[in-house]
Order: structure tokens, then sequence, then C-alpha cells
């Protein structure tokens, strides 16, 4: 008896060690039998992600190109060749934003770049919008003083580099006239820095791909889950610092028209509708690829609940359209326009935190937890 | 039959103590590995540092955060005093400190709350009473004369009791027409297992999440029993085994649960186990050197106290989880008597909550960005348990009367998604939550649960 049950408990504990232990292939083997996961991360990471960063290095490239111009000779002529490769830059940046996990995350590409002020701190003690602001006072400074450092982990530092900077020195009032050796040098760190950060983002992707499209899990901190999870950071973002809280939806009405998204150079609009269709590409998985997210909701059954995303998507998108640039006028101007857009976002944001969560058994919570 | 079953269950019988040291053992062990773990993924600041704010319990508000250091160094009493248990150096001092210490830690945010620290906390209670440390403990090195052999029966029996409890309330919580019928929230959670060699293509199957479930229900019901009777003991521990491996592998959120149920589980074998067990630890055999020829059974003072006592924690333990049926209303949709009841990994729910904040007398309004208040963990808990929910709705009020508000009602606007079903309006959105009050009340302004889909 004793003989049986010692070599019982042996062989459950050798078919569990075998079971935990065999190497994860980390593969859908049968995809017959339900939904090809591990195609869909292929799909994200060389259809949409990889591409994307490879042209986001060639449009700072040819910022720096219209930059260089710019600087040798600053005339109206070169400050509209700026603009439009700006335009093109930042853009750019809006459709890889959405990509905020591994690579982008570790070098705070969002922060260095494009920072949004966050979601857990709005409002300075003063009463201020923090969101897209540009600290014009610092970057003055380090102008000036011509010594400042751009790796600094300081909202300060993170308003007075990346785009929002240069939205100021290239767009700002007297940009033209206050050109100099000087103010160039700021431009080219700044721009040498961008380059630095997204050439280490682009680099690091071809190996993380591996990684990225090997780990077909949920569980918090798995590829899937920063998809969804992304999904509803990146409509929080859209819904405050883009739109709503400028707009005054948390400072009863008082607008804060500075404080929009590239504010000096006034696309703020064609930034918040791209940023849009980004997150709504992030959920296809790039539109009628067959392998994104939304195909992996209709394989688990839920194509109504597809169906009805999709359709408020094109809803909310109809609703920021219909919002003129600049944004920082229609704040002002058009305040019911930008309501009707902002309710549309939140019902989408509704969606993806409980309904597209739930379904995919994705927790949406930035952090790792024990949980029952 | 009869008589047997009364001797066993009498308070005078005694048993060997060797269960009673293995489990001392293997739980200062395991919580020590707790604390570092817990320490070591930076959780200690992240989750009870870094808040703004902690919804307490009601009745304990006034236990809070002791700041970066006091939580620090609250972590390293529970870290030292478990490695006295496991020691079983000055074990009465340490189980007291170990209990205070880690029950204040799960006091302070209710938004933490899990089953298992529960029980972690019960059981510490217990070993505070029981002479865990009369055999086979550096105390014991120090009183020689103290050493015991034998112990009464109950100090055994009210640990597996407590792991029974565990498992039994669990057990009947699986009895409901979702998880039977339904497979719920399996069907939902097992597709996202299929990265998992072997069984990975089976996690679309739906009769995959029948049989998980149902494998659930009657392993949770039924364990417990078979632990008990020695034929069935070693069959029924290799479940254990299967059962909790597997579910670390399916769910490894959960964490230390599944190690801790494991070795709690050895409670149920013999003092013939134990001892055998025990002889490959070091020094096991100096242990008898300054034994006294014939020891005495461990004796308490107080008898009738104590035995007072266990009926009363007996019969609390039995009842308090059926509170929920004093309450009105779907369970999982109201969670009220939900915690404190062994619900584990019960259902799948999630939510999105709004607040609008208004001024009455000046008739300001505005919206709330709940993450300037929350982490995202505690905006996720809160945005599905209505207690939660008004406790958040107060804090609100008082944060916007410093901000210089004079009257301000909180409304809010909240869609919850339950069990795979659709989301949908959660609350009453024009109640002024900041008017209603906390406690153990049903809560009249959650909406009433239907399941119809749209």
């Amino acid at each position: 008896m004793k003989k049986i049950t010692a070599s019982f408990i042996a062989l459950t504990l050798l078919l569990t060690a075998l079971f935990s232990c065999s190497k994860p292939e980390n593969k859908d083997n049968n995809p017959a039998n339900g939904f090809d996961k591990a195609a869909m991360l292929v799909n994200y990471a060389d259809n949409l992600i990889i591409p994307a960063y490879a042209s986001m290095q060639q449009k700072i490239a040819a910022l720096q190109t219209a930059s260089d111009a710019f600087i040798a000779n600053p005339n109206a002529i070169t400050q509209g060749a700026v603009k439009t490769a700006y335009t093109d830059a930042h853009l750019q940046y809006i459709r890889i934003a959405t990509f905020n996990f591994g690579p982008a995350e570790t070098v705070l590409l969002d922060n260095y770049l494009n920072f949004s002020g966050g979601l857990d701190y709005s409002f300075t003690t003063d009463g201020e919008l923090t969101g897209f602001s540009v600290d014009t006072m610092a970057i003055n400074n380090n102008i000036l003083s011509g010594s400042y450092n751009l790796e600094m982990l300081t909202r300060s530092g993170f308003y007075s580099q990346g785009f929002p900077a240069l939205n100021y020195l290239y767009f700002g009032n007297d940009a033209i006239t206050k050109m100099d050796s000087k103010r160039a040098k700021y431009i080219n760190d700044l721009l040498a820095r961008m380059k630095t950060l997204i050439d280490k983002v682009t680099n690091d992707w071809s190996g993380y791909r591996a990684t990225f499209v090997g780990n077909t899990q949920t569980n918090s901190g798995s590829p899937i889950a920063y998809i969804v999870n992304q999904l509803s950071y990146q409509l929080d973002l859209l819904k405050g610092p883009r739109i709503g809280w400028p707009l005054g939806k948390q400072s009863n009405g008082k607008v804060f028209e500075t404080k929009c998204e590239a504010y000096f150079v006034g696309i703020s609009m064609s930034l918040a509708v791209e940023n849009l269709n980004s997150i709504k590409r992030l959920y296809t998985g790039n539109n009628t690829s067959g392998k994104g997210l939304s195909d992996y909701l209709v394989a688990l059954n839920q194509s109504t609940l597809n169906t009805d995303v999709l359709t408020q998507f094109d809803l909310a998108l109809e609703k920021l359209k219909a919002i003129p640039d600049p944004l920082s006028n229609s704040l002002l101007t058009q305040a019911a326009t930008v309501d009707a857009a902002y309710k549309e976002i939140q019902k989408l944001v509704t969606l993806m935190k409980t309904d597209v969560a739930s379904a995919t058994a994705v927790q949406i919570s930035y952090a790792d937890n024990d949980g029952d | 039959m009869f008589k047997s079953l009364q001797q066993k269950l009498s308070f005078d019988k005694t048993v060997s103590i060797a269960p009673l040291i293995t489990f001392r053992i293997v739980f200062g062990l395991l919580m020590f590995l707790s604390i570092v773990r817990f320490w070591w993924n930076g959780w200690i600041q992240s989750i009870y540092v870094e808040p703004k704010f902690h919804f307490t319990y009601v009745g304990f508000e006034w236990v809070q955060s002791l700041g970066s250091l006091g939580m620090h160094l609250l972590f390293l009493c529970i870290a030292v005093s478990s490695l006295m248990i496991l020691l079983g150096l000055f074990y009465r001092l340490a189980t007291i400190l170990f209990f205070i210490s880690f029950t204040y830690v799960e006091l302070i945010d209710v938004t933490t709350y899990l089953n298992h620290y529960y029980f972690i906390s019960l059981v510490a209670f217990l070993l505070i009473f029981l002479p865990a440390n009369k055999d086979y403990a550096l105390d014991m090195r120090l009183h020689p004369e103290q050493r015991r052999l034998t112990v009464p029966a109950w100090c055994v029996g009210i640990l597996r009791f407590q792991m029974a409890v565990v498992y039994v309330f669990a057990g009947i919580a699986k009895l409901n027409p979702d998880w039977l019928l339904e497979a719920l929230p399996m069907r939902i959670w097992l597709p996202g297992k299929t990265h998992l060699p072997i069984v990975g293509s089976l996690m679309y199957e739906t009769w995959v999440a029948y049989l998980f479930s149902w494998f659930g229900a009657v392993y949770d019901l039924l364990i417990a029993f078979f632990l008990l009777n020695k034929k069935t003991r070693p069959y029924a521990f290799a479940f254990v085994l299967i059962f909790h491996i597997a579910t670390a592998i399916f769910f490894p959120a959960i964490g230390m649960f599944p190690y801790v149920m494991i070795a709690n589980s050895l409670i149920f074998f013999s003092a013939n186990f134990h001892q055998k067990l025990q002889s490959y630890l070091p020094f096991y055999n100096n242990r008898l050197k300054n034994l006294a020829s014939n020891p005495q059974p461990y004796r308490f003072h107080f008898n009738y106290l104590i035995k007072a006592a266990l009926y009363v924690y007996i019969a609390f333990q039995l009842i308090f989880p059926f509170r929920y049926l004093l309450y009105p209303g779907h369970l999982f949709w109201h969670e009220e008597g939900f915690r404190f009841s062994w619900r584990v990994m019960l259902m799948e729910k999630s939510g999105a909550a709004y607040f609008t904040v208004k001024d009455k007398i000046s008739q300001q309004k505005l919206e709330v960005n709940n993450r300037e208040f929350l982490t995202p963990l505690q905006e996720k808990m809160m945005s599905t348990q209505p207690d939660l929910i008004v406790k958040y709705a107060h804090h609100l009020a008082k944060e916007y009367k410093k901000k210089g508000m004079q009257q301000p009602a909180v409304y809010g606007e909240i869609y919850v998604a339950l069990n795979g079903q659709r989301s949908r309006l959660f609350i009453d959105s024009s109640v002024n939550l900041a008017a209603e009050k906390v406690g153990w009340q049903h809560y009249s302004w959650v909406l009433p649960y239907s399941k119809t889909n749209k």
C-alpha cells in the first residue's frame, strides 16, 4: 500500500513537473482549433509596429533637412517647409504613440517626445492645467545658458524638448526673427536626441520582436494585455489631455486653449483624428488584416460587441472630424462640437474598459499585482 | 460509531505534536518567502506608499498607511516574525507580532483584499494560542523542561477545520448557475491560456471550460473529507498537488496561494508521516536529549475559556460566509457579503466609472479624473464594488471641499460588465453619493441586476 502511494505521488509530481517545465513553445500549434494569436502578434509587429518606426526615422530625417534650411535662412518660405515636415513627423509620431510598451516604454519615448502630462496629475497647485504644456521659460533658459541635460526626469524637462519644444521654436511668436546660433544649436540638439531615441527604439524592436510574437499569454505584462491596455490608455489620453481637459471638463468650463497639443502650429485636431485612427488600427490590427484584436473577439463569439466597437469608433471619428483646427480656437467658439466628440470618446472608453477587457479576460491595470 | 466520533471530538483527547510542528515551520517559511517576494516586486511602495488615498474597512478607519519608512519597517517586522515562527524562537511574541503586523497591512486598503490574506490572518491568529513551539524549536533549547510530545487534539483539529472551511465554502460558492450551467467565467478565462504546452490547443473548447468548472467545484467541496480519511489521504493529496499546481500555471496572478494551500494540506497527515518528515531536519535527534522520561501532554490554563472561545470561533467561521443571504439582489452584482467568504476566482467583472462633482451653492460642475486620486488598481476595484464607490464619493466630496467647494454633491455614471455580459449602467446616476451612508446596510442606489443581453 505504502509503495503504491509513494509511487503514485512520485508519478503525480513527475507529471506536474513535466507539465510546468516542458519547453514553452509559445505558439498555438493548432490554429484550426481556434484563433491563431501568434499570427496576430506577427501581424502587429511586422505590418503595424516595425514599419511605423522605420517611417518615423525617415520623417525625422526629413524634418532635420527642412530645419537645416530654416536655420540657415529663416524666412516665411523655409518656415512653411518646416511646417510641412514637422506636421508629417508629428503625425507619424502619433501613429507610433499607441505602441507605448516594450522598447518605447523602456526609454520613456512618449515622455521625451510628446509629453501629454499623464493621467495622474492634471493640474498644478495653482489650478493650471499641465497637459500638453510647453515650458517656454525652461527652453529660453536652456538656449541662453547653452548647458542643459535633456535626460532629466522632470516635467519641466519633458516640456522643454521633443515636439512641444520644436513646435514652439519653429512656430512660436518671432520664431523667424529670434533665430540665432544658440537657438539653432538647441534645435539641433533636440532633433539629435529625438533621432537617438527613435533609432534606439527601432533597433530594440528587431530584438524585442521575437519576445513579442512569442508570447501569446494574456496576463498582465504580456503583448496582448499591452495592446488591450493601450486601447483604453490612449483613449483616456484623447478624452482627457487632448480634448476634454483643455475644454474645461475638469475645471467648471474654464478653457485652457494654450494647452492644446502642438498649440503653436495649430494642428491639434489633425493629430487628434490621427490618434483615434491609430487607436482603431491598433484594435483592428491594421483594418481588414483578419489578424487583429477585433478578429480575436469575433473568434470568441463576440461579433456583436466587435460591430458595436467599430461603429462607436466611426461615430467618435465623425464627431472629432467636425471640430476644426486650430483647436485652441474651437474650444472657445465651438465648445458644443468639442463636447459632442468628448461624449462619444467616453462611450468608446467604456466599451474598451468593460466589454472588451472582460471578453478578452485582460485586466485594465497598468501594474502587475496578485489577484483572486 | 457514534461513540468513536464522540471520542474523536472530545476536548480532552491528546495527539502527537508532530503535525503542528511541521505546520509551524512551513507556515513561517512560506510567509517569509511571500514577504520577500512582495518587497522584491516593489509592491510595498506601489500599493501601500504611493496611493494618496486608501479604502479603509468599516470600523477600521484608524488603520492608515505608515509612510515609506513605516511600511518598510512593518514589512520587516512581518519578515522577522515569520522567521521567528519558523525557528520557534520567542514563539508567542512572534505569532502576536506577525498577526498584528500582517493584519494591519491587510486592513489598510480594501482594494488589496484577497481571500488567502484573510486565511493567513486567521491562521496566524490561531497560531498565537497553539503550542506549536513545544518541540523542535529554539524556544525548547532555552526551556527544555517545557518540551511536549502530545497536545490536545483540537490544536491540530482547528487547523484542519480552517483548511476545510476554505475548501468547502469555496466549493459552495461555485454552486451557482453561471459556474455550473454556463461554465462562466472559465469560458472567458481559458481562451487566454492557449500558450500553454500540450493542453493549449484545447483552451478554445467549451467542454474544457465545463470540465474545469465542474472539477473545481467537486474538488473544493470534497477534498477536505478525502484528506481527513486515512485511506484516501495519499490520493487526495495527489489531487491537491495537481489542482494547485494547475491553478498556479493557469492563473499565475494568484501568486503564493497555491503553494500555501499545498503546504498547509500537510496538516491532514498522520503523526507518523510528520515524524518521518521531520527526521530529515537537522538536529532532529538532538532535540530529545533533555526530554523528561515521561513528558505530560501540553495543558492549557483556563480550559473552559479556551473551549468557549473555540466554539465561538467555529460558529463564526460557519455562519459569517452566509451573511450574504441577508441581502436582497444578485450577489455578484451587488457584492454585499462577498468578502471574507472564500469566494475565490468566481467571476469576471470589470467597470468604468465617471464621477461628476457639483457644488449646490455655486452650481459649479466638474468631472473627476479618477487617476488624480486613485492608482489604476484602486480604480479598477472601485469601479465594480458599491461600498468602495460610496467611500470614494465621500473622499471626493472632502477633496473638493478643500479645493473651495461649499456643498459638493457627487454623482457617478458607472458601467459594469459581469461574466461576459455586455456592460450596463451600474448605479442610479441621479443619486448624490456624498450623502449616502457607508455601512453594512443594503445600498439601494445600485441598480437591480437583470440578465438580459442586449
